[in-house]
C-alpha cells in the first residue's frame, strides 16, 4: 500500500493549480526565512537538508509485509519535520517532490505546488506541529513524545489524502461524495504503516543518537500554548470542510440493520448531547461543524488533563 | 542533441511549463487538439533522438491516478449513455463523465511526455542550476543539488539494508516463499529501525561534508549547482515558447469538441 498522493498534470483545474502555488510559495518563504534566522551553521544546515533529501527518497524504498501482496511505506513528512524541524523538514520534502516530479514524473510540474503543499506544507510542516503540539499536551515525556509522533504521521497522510480529493473536487475531476470516503478509508490503514514506521525510526535514533534529536527539540519554537492553538485551529479547519461533505445517509450497519428489518429494535441512549453530530435547535451545515467543534473542543481538553496528569506523576 | 555539462536549460524548462499549462487549458473533449499537440511533441522527441513511442509508453506512469477520477462515470447525471441494474445496484454510465476521464487522462500523458522530453536532453544538474537562475531560492538549488548528487549513494546503502533484512528477518509475502516473520508491528518496527539507521548514516555523511566544505573555506553559505554557460539565444526560444502556447490554445479554441 504505497500512498500515491503526486498529483499530475491534468487533473487540477489551471486557477486551482496557481493558487495552491502561492500558497506553498508563501509558506515556503516563510520557511526559508524562518530557517535563515535559525541557523547558526549555515554550510552544516545546508548539507543536513540535502542529504535528508536523498535519505527521504531512500527511506522511500523501506517497506514491510503487510499480508499477501500488500506491503507498507513511508511517506516520511512527519519524520523529516521531527529530524529536521518543522521548517527545514517541509523545504527538503518540497525538494524530494520537486525531484520526483522533475526525475520520475512521479507528479506534475504545473501542479508541484499543490502536491508540495499537500505533502511538504500539510504533510511535514503541519504534521510535525501536530508531533510537537500533542506530545506538550501530554506532558511532554518520552512515551507522549512517540505517540505524538505516531498520531501525526497518520494524521497526515489522512490530511494529505484529504486534501489532495477536495483539490480534485474543486476541480471536477472527481466526486467528493464518494472520492473522500474512498481516499480517507484507503489512507486511514496506510496512515497507520506511516505512523509504525515513523515512530520506529524516530525510536531507533533516540536510542542510538539523543543527541541529535534533543538538538532539534531545544530549537526555539512555538509555546506549548500556542501548539495546542495551532492544532485545535487546524482541527477545527478540517472538521468545518468535512462538515460540507458530510453524507445524511446512514451508515452501513444503520443501512443494514434498515435493509434486514431491525433497526427498530435498537435501543436509543438514555440521553444525546449531540443527537446525530448536531446541535440542539439548529439545523443545517452550520450545526454539524459547531457539534464537531464542541468535539474538538471536548478532545483538547482530555488531551490536557491527561497531560496534567502525566506530568504530575512525572514530577512526583 | 542531448546536451552534456551544466548548460542552459531555462528556455527548455519555460518552453515545458507553458506548454504544460497551454495543455492543462485546453477545453474538455478536445481531442483533435490533444492529437495535433502529441503529434508536435513526438516530432519534438523524435527529432532529439527519442523515440517517440517509448516517450509514449514511459508516460503511461500518470495514467494510475485515473482511478480517481473513474466515479465520475457513474455520478454524473448528464448524456447517460447507458442505464441497467447490476445485481441489487442501479447504474449508469455518463457521457460527460467519460468525456472527463479521458481528457484528464490524455491530458497528464502528454504533459509527462513533455516533461520527459525536458529530462532527456538536459542532465538534472543543469535544471537545477538553471531553475537558480530563474530565481529559485539558493536554500533550495542547493538543498535539490546535494540530495541528487547523494541520491544514488544512499539508495544502494538503503537497497544492502532491505538484502540484510531479507536474509534475516521480515521479508515481504511473496517476494520469497518463506513466511514474512514476527507480528506486523515488529515488522514495521524494523521498517522504522532501518529507516532510523539509515538517517543516522545520512547524518554522519552530512557532518564528513560539511567539515570538507568547512575546511575549503565556505562560510556562512553554500553554493551549488551554477550555469556555466548562457545561452545566447535564450530570447528567441522563450518567444517560441510563447509562440506554442498560442498555437496550442487557439487550436484548443478553433477546433471542434466531441
Amino acid at each position: 500500500m504505497r500512498p500515491n498522493l503526486h498529483i499530475p498534470d491534468g487533473f487540477l483545474a489551471p486557477e486551482v493549480s496557481i493558487a495552491l502555488w502561492v500558497a506553498t510559495a508563501v509558506v515556503i518563504g516563510i520557511a526559508l526565512r524562518r530557517i535563515a534566522m535559525e541557523r547558526t551553521n549555515a554550510p552544516a544546515r545546508t548539507v543536513l537538508m540535502g542529504i535528508a533529501g536523498a535519505f527521504i527518497f531512500a527511506a522511500q524504498m523501506f517497506n514491510f509485509p503487510v499480508a499477501a501482496g500488500t506491503s507498507g511505506h513511508l511517506l516520511g513528512g512527519v519524520l523529516a519535520g521531527v529530524l529536521l524541524g518543522p521548517w527545514a523538514g517541509s523545504i527538503v520534502m518540497a525538494t524530494v517532490i520537486g525531484i520526483q516530479a522533475l526525475l520520475f514524473q512521479d507528479g506534475g510540474l504545473l501542479v508541484l505546488g499543490a502536491n508540495i503543499f499537500n505533502m511538504g506544507v500539510i504533510g511535514t510542516l503541519a504534521g510535525s506541529l501536530v508531533a510537537r503540539g500533542t506530545s506538550a499536551a501530554l506532558g511532554g515525556s518520552q512515551w507522549s513524545e512517540i505517540i505524538g509522533v505516531g498520531f501525526a504521521a497518520w494524521l497526515s497522510v489522512m490530511a494529505a489524502a484529504g486534501f489532495t480529493t477536495l483539490q480534485l473536487g474543486i476541480s471536477g475531476t472527481t466526486d467528493i461524495g464518494i472520492g473522500l470516503p474512498a481516499m480517507l478509508g484507503t489512507h486511514a490503514l496506510i496512515g497507520v504503516g506511516e505512523a509504525l514506521i515513523t515512530v520506529g525510526a524516530i525510536g531507533f535514533i533516540s536510542a542510538s543518537a539523543p543527541d541529535i534529536l534533543s538538538a532539534r527539540t531545544s530549537e526555539r519554537g512555538a509555546s506549548a500554548p500556542r501548539r495546542i492553538a495551532l492544532g485545535s485551529v487546524i482541527a477545527l479547519i478540517t472538521v468545518s470542510l468535512a462538515a460540507l461533505f458530510a453524507s445524511a445517509s446512514p451508515d452501513g450497519l444503520e443501512r443494514v440493520a434498515e435493509d434486514l428489518g431491525f433497526l427498530d429494535q435498537g435501543q436509543g441512549p438514555a440521553f444525546e448531547l449531540l443527537p446525530d453530530y448536531t446541535i440542539p435547535g439548529l439545523d443545517g451545515t452550520a450545526s454539524t461543524i459547531l457539534a464537531g467543534a464542541v468535539g474538538v473542543a471536548v478532545v483538547v481538553v482530555i488531551l490536557l488533563l491527561l497531560g496534567r496528569v502525566a506530568a504530575r506523576r512525572r514530577s512526583a | 542533441m542531448i546536451a552534456t555539462g551544466r548548460q542552459d536549460a531555462r528556455a527548455a524548462i519555460v518552453t515545458t511549463l507553458l506548454v504544460a499549462l497551454a495543455v492543462a487549458l485546453l477545453p474538455t473533449g478536445s481531442y483533435l487538439a490533444y492529437l495535433l499537440v502529441w503529434l508536435a511533441v513526438a516530432t519534438v522527441a523524435a527529432l532529439n533522438g527519442i523515440a517517440p513511442t517509448q516517450l509514449a509508453r514511459r508516460a503511461l506512469v500518470a495514467l494510475p491516478f485515473v482511478v480517481a477520477v473513474l466515479p465520475l462515470l457513474f455520478t454524473r447525471s448528464d448524456e447517460i449513455i447507458w442505464a441497467g441494474e447490476l445485481g441489487a445496484i442501479s447504474l449508469s454510465v455518463s457521457g460527460a463523465g467519460l468525456r472527463i476521464i479521458l481528457t484528464t487522462g490524455l491530458k497528464a500523458w502528454i504533459s509527462v511526455q513533455v516533461a520527459l522530453i525536458l529530462v532527456r536532453l538536459y542532465p538534472i544538474e543543469s535544471i537545477v542550476g538553471s531553475l537558480r537562475a530563474l530565481k529559485l531560492p539558493d536554500t533550495i538549488a542547493t538543498s535539490a543539488g546535494l540530495t541528487i548528487r547523494y541520491l544514488d549513494l544512499l539508495r544502494n546503502e538503503a537497497t544492502r539494508m532491505l538484502r540484510a533484512r531479507s536474509s534475516r528477518s521480515a521479508s515481504p509475502i511473496g517476494e520469497t516463499r518463506e513466511r514474512a516473520g514476527g507480528t506486523i508491528p515488529w515488522r514495521a518496527r524494523v521498517t522504522g529501525n532501518l529507516a532510523g539507521a539509515l538517517f543516522l548514516r545520512a547524518y554522519a555523511r552530512a557532518a564528513r561534508v560539511e567539515e570538507a566544505a568547512t575546511a575549503r573555506g565556505a562560510r556562512g553559505s553554500l553554493s551549488f549547482g551554477g550555469l556555466q554557460q548562457s545561452d545566447p539565444r535564450i530570447l528567441q526560444k522563450a518567444a517560441l515558447a510563447l509562440a506554442a502556447f498560442a498555437l496550442i490554445s487557439a487550436a484548443g479554441a478553433l477546433l471542434p469538441r466531441f
